[in-house]
């Protein structure tokens, strides 16, 4: 249905606050783009400029490639769905989802069509006579969404729209969700500081840090190869372990005094960090031996969480404050206070400079050594 | 929380009746005075029940001129009646649109008309009444209802409340409309309207009493009877000189002018009530 062109978007405030420091960004037909980063990084404002919320200081927005920058949000042909839904409170489910088409002018057959065809869809057949407040939080969603489904926009714009469901209730409509946005084709822009919605929902993934995009990518490619360190903590959950290494020769010093073979290419003591996630720790069943390249960490349990299938280990590595994370099997009996042996193969790191870029040679070099 | 002591019960219940008899009362005399004939009321007590020329006086009152005021009380209230409803609904609609200018548009000195409403509520009619009186003359506005309505038809509580209650609006809810299409006045006829019901029902209860009420202003402005309010009229029944007051004129004429306010509160105590105490969100 559309494309969305982003080029060198910039949003300052007349108090001299840049909040988004030139996007660029392509969103191809019928992709479900999500944004995510931490609060204040500028993800909202960028989707209210996207709407038409918030004026564009320099930049192009096109639409279809037709530049909407200057257009009143009702002309850019976009629907939005908010996060604490913005229903009319004193409409009818029904007059919600009609507004919209009544102020463009549709003929009132057509609206009756056309509503009744969303509310089929959305499953709000029943609903259609209630006020919003006569409503539970996950119909009032699904009617949030039906007003934006009804108008059948060019795009989607989704500003947070589950953080007010509970969890279970997230988990359900996440998918309906993402099932419609497939199912319609539409393209869509999501927003979350949820880093499990945006990674569940997304075609492709934009992190976004201080009003910049730090990322841009699918899911997985973010996931495997985190371009920044900022990145590398923001996706996966519990967030990846950073150890503080000092590079000698072909090996890399750990905190706690161990080596691991692992060629940089980089000068004799500079300092990197090494970032592996939890799930890339692993256990040394007993007896067997330590695989080749491998470096064992000898750290104390200091925290259990038993998540049934998983257990988060949270564990005390000696020169390091931070706890490091390991997610082991559940059926891995292991105590608080006990000492375990982790293991640091050569794989599946991560490594970045001192400025928390990817270091751009390091797989070949861990390719090489393992 | 209820206190549930049927002691307590009968009590509370005893200290409502004997304040509501206290309140009835001088209603209650009132009405017993304007059912009697002159000769019975003047040099005696007032009456503490009704007398039997009650319809008559009432008929006499409506139908016919009052010698002292050269009208008759039906055009008395109905002058009363347009002075209230020009000022309720004139205030409301000056209140609306002034509140809805300063929560929602972004417009230089916004904060100081917001302040410059406000600080009007330092000044009411009496402060200004020369000037206000003067200004008036000068447009001819003397002996008219634009003249009754127009000095008082400005009203900062009712900017306020209205502000306040639209400040309650979440700004999504703006959001929304304007991506809906709805432009600043569809936005203020579709949503901000019907979501203030309640608020200009209250405002409105409020705004016509202080109109009917209106006695200094009406006063000064109008001198032809043609124009006179049915609480100015209350005064001049008094003022008779050397003869006898005529109370049952004045009691009759009492009565009917509690009539509208009375309505009016009754019809609305509902919408009244809830708007003051509830937001509909």
């Amino acid at each position: 249905m559309a494309t969305l062109q982003l080029s060198a978007l910039e949003k300052r405030y007349p108090n001299g606050f840049t909040a988004l420091h030139g996007i660029d960004l392509a969103v191809e037909d019928g992709e479900l783009v999500v944004i995510v980063g931490p609060s204040g990084c500028g993800k909202s404002t960028l989707l209210r400029t996207l709407a038409g919320l918030e004026s564009i200081t320099a930049g192009e927005l096109a639409i279809n490639a037709r530049r909407v920058n200057d257009l009143e949000p009702a002309e850019r042909d976009i629907a939005m769905v908010f996060q604490n839904y913005a229903l009319y409170p004193h409409m009818s489910v029904y007059d919600n989802m009609a507004y919209g088409l009544k102020n463009r002018g549709v003929a009132k057959a057509d609206i009756r069509r056309r509503v009744n065809a969303t509310a089929e869809l959305l499953d709000l057949g029943a609903l259609l006579d209630r006020r919003p407040r006569q409503l539970s939080g996950g119909q009032r969603q699904r009617v949030a969404m039906g007003r934006a489904i009804v108008r059948e926009p060019q795009v989607f714009l989704f500003d947070e729209p589950l953080s007010n469901l509970d969890a279970k209730l997230r988990v359900q409509m996440r998918l309906e969700i993402r099932r419609l946005q497939k199912r319609l084709g539409v393209t869509a822009v999501y927003v979350t500081h949820d880093q499990t919605e945006a990674m569940t929902l997304a075609d492709r993934l934009v992190v976004m840090n201080a009003g910049r995009v730090e990322q841009c990518g699918t899911p997985m490619a973010l996931y495997d190869r985190p371009a920044t360190r900022f990145v590398a903590g923001f996706i996966g959950s519990p967030a990846m372990n950073f150890l503080p290494v000092t590079v000698r020769g072909e090996r890399l010093e750990l905190p706690d005094g161990g080596e691991l073979d692992l060629a940089t290419g980089l000068d004799d003591g500079a300092e990197l960090t090494l970032g592996v996630r939890p799930e890339h720790l692993t256990t040394l069943p007993d007896g067997a031996a330590m695989p080749a390249s491998a470096v064992a960490l000898d750290t104390r349990v200091e925290l259990i969480e038993p998540l049934g299938a998983d257990t988060l280990a949270y564990t005390r590595l000696a020169g390091l404050d931070e706890p490091v994370v390991a997610r082991l099997d559940g059926e891995h009996a292991v105590a608080e206070g006990q000492t375990l042996r982790l293991v640091l193969t050569g794989e599946r790191l991560h490594l970045f400079d001192a400025e928390g870029q990817r270091l751009a040679e390091r797989r070949c070099a861990v390719d090489v050594v393992s | 929380m209820r206190y549930q002591r049927p002691g307590l019960d009968i009590a509370s219940h005893l200290l409502l009746a004997v304040g509501c008899g206290l309140f009835f009362l001088p209603v209650w005399l009132a009405f017993a005075a304007s059912t009697h004939s002159m000769s019975e009321l003047s040099g005696h007590v007032a009456p503490l029940w009704v007398g039997d020329t009650g319809l008559a006086n009432y008929a006499r009152l409506i139908e016919d001129p009052v010698n002292s005021l050269g009208t008759n009380v039906l055009k008395l209230l109905a002058n009363s009646l347009v002075m209230a409803l020009g000022i309720a609904v004139g205030k409301i609609a000056i209140s609306l649109l002034a509140a809805y200018a300063i929560v929602f548009f972004r417009f230089p000195l916004r904060r100081l008309c917001f302040w410059l409403i406000f600080i009007t509520l330092m000044l009411p009619v009496e402060v200004r009444i020369v000037p206000t009186y003067q200004v008036a003359a000068d447009l001819h506005l003397l002996d008219s209802y634009p003249g009754l309505i127009l000095p008082l038809i400005a009203s900062a509580t009712a900017t306020f409340l209205l502000r306040q209650f639209y400040l309650t609006i979440p700004p999504e809810l703006v959001e929304a409309a304007r991506i809906d299409g709805a432009g600043p006045w569809r936005f203020l006829r579709d949503i901000l309207l019907p979501l203030s019901k309640t608020n200009i029902a209250a405002l409105f209860v409020i705004m016509f009493l202080y109109g009917w009420n209106q006695y200094l202003w009406p006063l000064l402005v109008t001198t032809d009877a043609d124009y006179m309010t049915v609480v100015v009229s209350l005064k001049r029944l008094l003022t008779t000189g050397d003869s006898p007051v005529p109370w049952q004129d004045v009691t009759a004429t009492a009565m009917l002018a509690m009539g509208p306010p009375v309505l009016v509160i009754l019809l609305m105590q509902r919408y009244f009530v809830k708007g003051l105490v509830d937001s509909e969100k």
